[in-house]
């Protein structure tokens, strides 16, 4: 057994629901319907729920994209009440800024946060090499393929240094093979930057191999069916997955997953 | 086990014993094809929006400026009484005798300067106000019922208020192009600015970007080719109204002179300057999308 270790919330979700309102024609849409949810600091945890179950609308109102209808959404004790660097998104679909270079980019939220000229030079190439775009530096997003965008994206929101990373099925649009590359590398940046990382998924391996702890939600409306910790060696890597506990975990938040899109 | 389909297109399979199950019997119903072979050749010239060859395109633009000029000659030389069409030949002299006149280049530069003067004003404007509109939802509801209103007034109905209040010098020529421009600009800005994708705005946000940053360093530059092409789109709307207005009050300026040449019954000249117009036109053109194709390469037409 590993000594549990008591850490700060970094976010805090309590009561959290979301609706769109409706109009004449169309019936209002509550995405999420009460919400609990806790992310301590260097923690990283997985949201996994069918489509449409209100995943993108939790994180769009973690990040302060969306309001909250009730419920409290905290970041270090804080409340949310807007968007700000302090929580860097990376997107489900395509959000770079297309007339910007790879290193552009990525010093967009230095260049907001007016981080001096030389500083941001080198904040840039440092997460340039991390992300091992150093070959694609002056490219622009049409030129590179969709794992590189992504690793852009993250890279981007990593660049101001946020509280939280806030990962919305960020390898959802990429094959097989780069899904598998991105996921062991996404664990090298968390262990090496030691950030707290918030992410959504449906790819229930995905959760099991990156998770610290996932949440599984009910599909439409959204709410928390279950929170499986996963009691899995941080350092982790490609032979994890023949280990019994995970194939165990694996189906376990599968046979979850299952129950709720079964409706 | 799954279906088995045969050649005939016949759906069979074995159904489980006890279970009843309905073959459903379906047939080609694929029109024109050929035997042995599958699917529609399409002719390499004739496909949806696909390149074709080289040497196809530069012959078919020869092509395509060659047939009016043929048209053109070949009517030329059957006009007469009335109905007197000048050659290609006749109007370069018209041209010519213009430029001997002295007021050929006069002319130019004083229609292309209004046009010049008005029409970076009207871009301006509609630049600032319809990256506005299309972001704040309160600037377009602010401006969406004057500018929609304002749009279906023809600019050409307002010249003779206008000579009548400004007098008959520059500015009522040039407040013309704007009037006769603006309201287009404006809505077509607007739309450009719409159509900034909703994710690149929220990823703006969460690095720390403000409205105003985000209206400045991403509506923008995102826009900015879209700018371009409404500047060049509604280019013909603000000489048109030029036209209009140096036909009613003007002492130089390309329609004057056409008015002039009318006077004196000097078609070679009407003709030449109508070319130049086109010309004036096609160089307009080409000179915006080379400023597109240099200022948002990212963005291929
Ligand atoms: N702007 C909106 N207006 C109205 N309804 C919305 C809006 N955004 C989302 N919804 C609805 O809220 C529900 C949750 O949407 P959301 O995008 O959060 O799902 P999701 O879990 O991210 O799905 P996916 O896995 O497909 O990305 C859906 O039923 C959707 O139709
Ligand atoms: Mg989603």
């Amino acid at each position: 057994m590993s000594l549990t270790i008591v850490r700060p919330e970094k976010l805090e979700i309590e009561g959290l629901v979301k609706t769109f309102p409706g109009s004449r024609r169309r019936p209002a849409v509550t995405a999420i319907d009460g919400i609990d949810l806790r992310v301590s600091a260097g923690e990283l945890v997985c949201i996994v729920g069918a489509s449409g179950c209100g995943k993108s609308t939790l994180l769009n109102v973690v990040g302060g994209l969306e309001p909250a209808d009730a419920g409290r959404v905290e970041i270090d004790g804080e409340a949310v009440v807007g968007p700000g660097a302090d929580r860097g998104m990376v997107f489900q679909g395509y959000s770079l800024f297309p007339w910007k270079t790879v290193a552009e980019n990525i010093a967009f939220g230095l260049e907001t946060a007016r981080v001096p000229r030389a500083e941001r030079r080198e904040r840039v190439d440092e997460l340039i090499a991390i992300m091992g775009l150093a070959a694609w530096a002056d490219r622009i997003p049409r030129e590179l393929s969709g794992g590189m965008r992504q690793r852009v994206a993250i890279a981007r929101a990593l660049a101001p240094r946020p509280d939280i990373l806030l990962l919305d099925e960020p390898f959802g649009a990429l094959d097989a093979q780069t899904k598998r590359v991105m996921r062991d590398f996404l664990l090298g940046v968390w262990r090496d930057i030691g950030t707290t990382i918030l992410m959504v998924t449906h790819d229930v391996e995905e959760a099991v191999y990156l998770a610290g702890r996932v949440y599984v939600l009910t599909s439409h409306p959204g709410r928390v069916a279950a929170e499986v910790p996963v009691p899995l060696p941080a350092d982790r890597g490609p032979a994890i997955t023949r280990d019994p506990l995970f194939l165990d975990l694996r189906d376990h938040v599968q046979d979850i997953l299952i129950d709720q899109v079964r409706v | 086990m799954p279906p088995l389909k045969d050649d005939t297109g016949t759906t069979t399979g074995a159904a489980p014993p006890g279970e009843r199950r309905t073959v459903i019997q379906w047939r080609r119903t694929l029109g024109a094809q050929r035997r042995g072979t599958r699917g529609r050749r399409q002719h390499a010239l004739l496909r949806v929006r696909d390149d074709i060859p080289a040497a196809w395109r530069i012959g078919l633009m020869a092509a395509g400026l060659a047939t009016p000029i043929l048209l053109w000659l070949l009517i030329s030389s059957g006009s007469s009484g009335d109905l007197i069409v000048p050659s290609p030949a006749e109007t370069w002299q018209g041209a010519m005798r213009l430029h001997d006149d002295g007021v050929l280049l006069g002319d130019f530069w004083a229609s292309s300067r209004r046009i010049l003067i008005g029409y970076t004003i009207s871009m301006a404007i509609a630049i600032v106000l319809g990256l506005g509109m299309g972001t704040f939802r309160s600037v377009e509801a602010f401006l969406e019922p004057p500018t929609g209103f304002m749009r279906y007034i023809p600019a050409t109905a307002l010249v003779p208020l206008m000579l009548f209040w400004l007098g008959i010098d520059e500015t009522p020529k040039i407040t013309l192009i704007v009037l006769g421009s603006v309201f287009f600009n404006l809505l077509m800005v607007a739309d450009v600015a719409r159509a900034v994708p909703r994710e690149i705005i929220n990823a703006s946000y969460t690095l720390g970007a403000g409205r105003l940053t985000v209206l400045r360093r991403v509506v923008l530059p995102h826009s900015l080719p879209g700018i371009i092409d409404v500047a060049r789109i509604n280019l013909a709307a603000a000489w048109s109204i030029l036209v209009v207005a140096e036909l009613l009050a003007a002492e130089e300026g390309l329609a004057f002179r056409i008015v002039r040449a009318q006077r004196f019954r000097q078609i070679d000249e009407m003709f030449a300057i109508l070319i130049i117009f086109g010309i004036i036109g096609v160089v307009s053109d080409l000179a915006l999308r080379a400023l597109r194709r240099r200022a948002a390469p990212w963005a291929r037409a």
